[in-house]
C-alpha cells in the first residue's frame, strides 16, 4: 500500500474483548506448541531409529520423553512470562 | 514433506474413519471416501471441477519438469492424465516420475500455484483499490471496500502490533497486514467451490512460518540473543541443559505456526466432506437431511475459522518479533543493569538534542 491508514478519528478500545481475543490467540499457541514440540522429537527420534537401524527404538523413546519435558518446559515458561 | 502431510491426514481423519465401519461396512463397494477426501484437499496437476454422468470437467495445467542432462520439458498435464506417460515421463498419486528411474524435478503449475496467482491477483486488485480510495479522500470518510477493510488494517495495528512489538511497530506493518490477509483470503477462498486448499497446504503454510522466521531472526537484539545464551536468574551449570532448550523453541515456534493453520484448515475441509460423503456411504438421499445441515453447520463455522486462523497467525507472528525487537526489562535483573541503561538513554538524549537544535 502507498499510503498508510489515513489517522482518523483513534479508534474506541475495548480492553477486555480485546485482551481476551488475545489470551485465545496466545494460550491456544501454547498448546500447538506443545504438540508440535513433542511431534518434531518423535519425529528426529524414528528418524535416527531408522538411520542407525537401531534394534530397540531407544533415540524415539528418549527423544519423545525429551519432547514432553521440553513442552511442559516450555508452558511454565511461557506462564509465568505472561504473570 | 509428502509424508508429513499424508501422517498428519491420517491422524486428522482418524475419528471420522472410527465411525465409519460400523454403519456403511458392507455397502462401501466402489465408493472409497478417504480416497475422495485426501484428492480433494492435497494438491494436483489438474484442476478437477466436478464430474457427471457424462464425464468429467477438468483444466488441464502446463507441466514443468527438469531432467538433469535432457533440461526442460513443457506440456499440459493432459498427455499423463489417469496414468497415461508422456516423454518418460507419468504421475504416480500427483508425484512426477520418470519410467527409467532417472531423478526429474517437477516445476509444474500445480492447482496450488494456480490458486496462489488468482489470489495474488485478487488480492493485488483489492488492495490498489483500497490504496487508491487513500490517495483519492485524503482526510475523508472512507467508501465501499476501502470502509470494509479498513477496521481491519486498524485492529491489526492498534491491537496486535502496537500491543505485541511496541514502539517498533511501524517497521513491520506491511509484513502483518500481508500475512492477515493473504491468509485470510486464501482460507476464505478455499471454500468457495471448486477451488484449491491453498493454506490447507503444508508447503504454503511453512514458507509463512519460514518468512516469519527470517524476519524474527534478522531483527533480534542482544538482549533476544541474551535470553538465549544466558537465561536471567538461572545457575550457569544449567546452561548446558538450557541452551539447546531455547534453540528448539525458536524453531519449534515457527513450526507450530505452519502445523496449526495446515491442520485447522485441512481438518475443516475433511469434516465438511466426511459429512457430504455419508449420503455416499448410506448410499440413501434420507442421510442428506442429516449431513447437510451439518455439513453447512461446519462451513459457517469455517468462516469464523478463516478469520480467527488468519488473526492468530499474525497475532503470534507479532509476539515473536515482539521477543526479538524487546528492550531490556528492570524487573529481571532487580536492577543491576540500570547503569548501561542509563548510559544508552543519556546518549540518546544527547543525540536528538543535537538533532533538535
Amino acid at each position: 500500500m502507498p499510503l498508510p491508514p489515513a489517522a482518523g478519528p483513534e479508534p474506541k478500545s475495548d480492553p477486555a474483548g480485546n485482551d481476551r481475543l488475545r489470551a485465545i490467540g496466545k494460550y491456544s499457541g501454547i498448546a500447538f506448541q506443545m504438540l508440535a514440540t513433542i511431534g518434531l522429537s518423535a519425529w528426529a527420534g524414528t528418524w535416527l531409529d531408522g538411520h542407525y537401524r537401531t534394534q530397540t527404538p531407544w533415540f524415539t523413546i528418549g527423544l519423545m520423553l525429551a519432547g514432553v519435558l521440553l513442552a511442559l518446559y516450555q508452558v511454565i515458561r511461557s506462564l509465568t512470562n505472561s504473570a | 514433506m509428502k509424508h508429513l502431510l499424508s501422517i498428519l491426514l491420517f491422524l486428522l481423519t482418524l475419528p471420522v474413519f472410527a465411525q465409519e465401519p460400523a454403519k456403511g461396512a458392507e455397502s462401501a463397494g466402489s465408493f472409497n471416501p478417504g480416497e475422495v477426501i485426501l484428492h480433494h484437499v492435497a494438491d494436483s496437476h489438474e484442476w478437477h471441477w466436478f464430474s457427471t454422468d457424462n464425464g468429467n470437467f477438468v483444466s488441464y495445467f502446463p507441466i514443468i519438469a527438469y531432467q538433469p542432462g535432457k533440461g526442460m520439458l513443457v506440456f499440459s498435464s493432459e498427455k499423463i492424465a489417469e496414468g497415461k506417460s508422456y516423454e518418460n515421463l507419468k504421475l504416480e498419486d500427483e508425484h512426477l516420475t520418470t519410467l527409467d528411474g532417472s531423478p526429474v524435478y517437477d516445476f509444474s503449475i500445480t492447482k496450488n500455484v494456480a490458486a496462489l496467482i488468482i489470489s495474488s491477483l485478487v488480492l493485488v486488485i483489492v488492495f490498489t483499490s483500497v490504496a487508491r480510495g487513500y490517495r483519492r479522500r485524503v482526510g475523508k470518510a472512507p467508501t465501499g471496500m476501502q470502509s470494509f477493510l479498513e477496521p481491519f488494517v486498524i485492529f491489526i495495528r492498534d491491537e496486535v502490533a502496537k500491543k505485541s512489538i511496541g514502539p517498533k511497530y511501524e517497521r513491520y506493518m506491511p509484513y502483518l497486514l500481508t500475512l492477515f490477509f493473504f491468509i485470510w483470503f486464501n482460507n476464505l477462498l478455499g471454500l468457495t467451490p471448486g477451488a484449491a486448499n491453498l493454506t490447507g497446504n503444508v508447503a504454503v503454510t511453512a514458507m509463512l512460518a519460514i518468512l516469519t522466521l527470517i524476519i524474527t531472526l534478522f531483527s533480534s537484539n542482544k538482549n533476544y540473543w541474551g535470553h538465549i545464551f544466558a537465561p536471567p536468574g538461572v545457575p550457569w551449570a544449567l546452561y548446558i541443559i538450557m541452551i539447546p532448550v531455547e534453540l528448539v523453541g525458536i524453531i519449534v515456534k515457527p513450526f507450530s505456526l505452519a502445523v496449526r493453520l495446515f491442520a485447522n484448515i485441512t481438518a475443516g475441509h475433511i469434516i465438511i466432506l466426511s459429512f457430504i460423503s455419508l449420503i455416499f456411504i448410506f448410499r440413501s438421499a434420507g442421510a442428506g437431511f442429516l449431513s447437510v445441515p451439518f455439513g453447512l453447520f461446519i462451513s459457517l463455522l469455517e468462516l469464523l475459522v478463516s478469520i480467527l486462523q488468519a488473526y492468530i497467525f499474525t497475532l503470534l507472528t507479532a509476539m515473536y518479533i515482539g521477543s526479538a525487537v524487546e528492550e531490556h526489562h528492570h524487573e529481571d535483573d532487580f536492577g543491576t543493569a540500570e547503569q548501561s541503561h542509563g548510559g544508552s538513554n543519556l546518549g540518546n538524549i544527547t543525540r536528538s538534542d543535537v538533532a533538535a537544535h
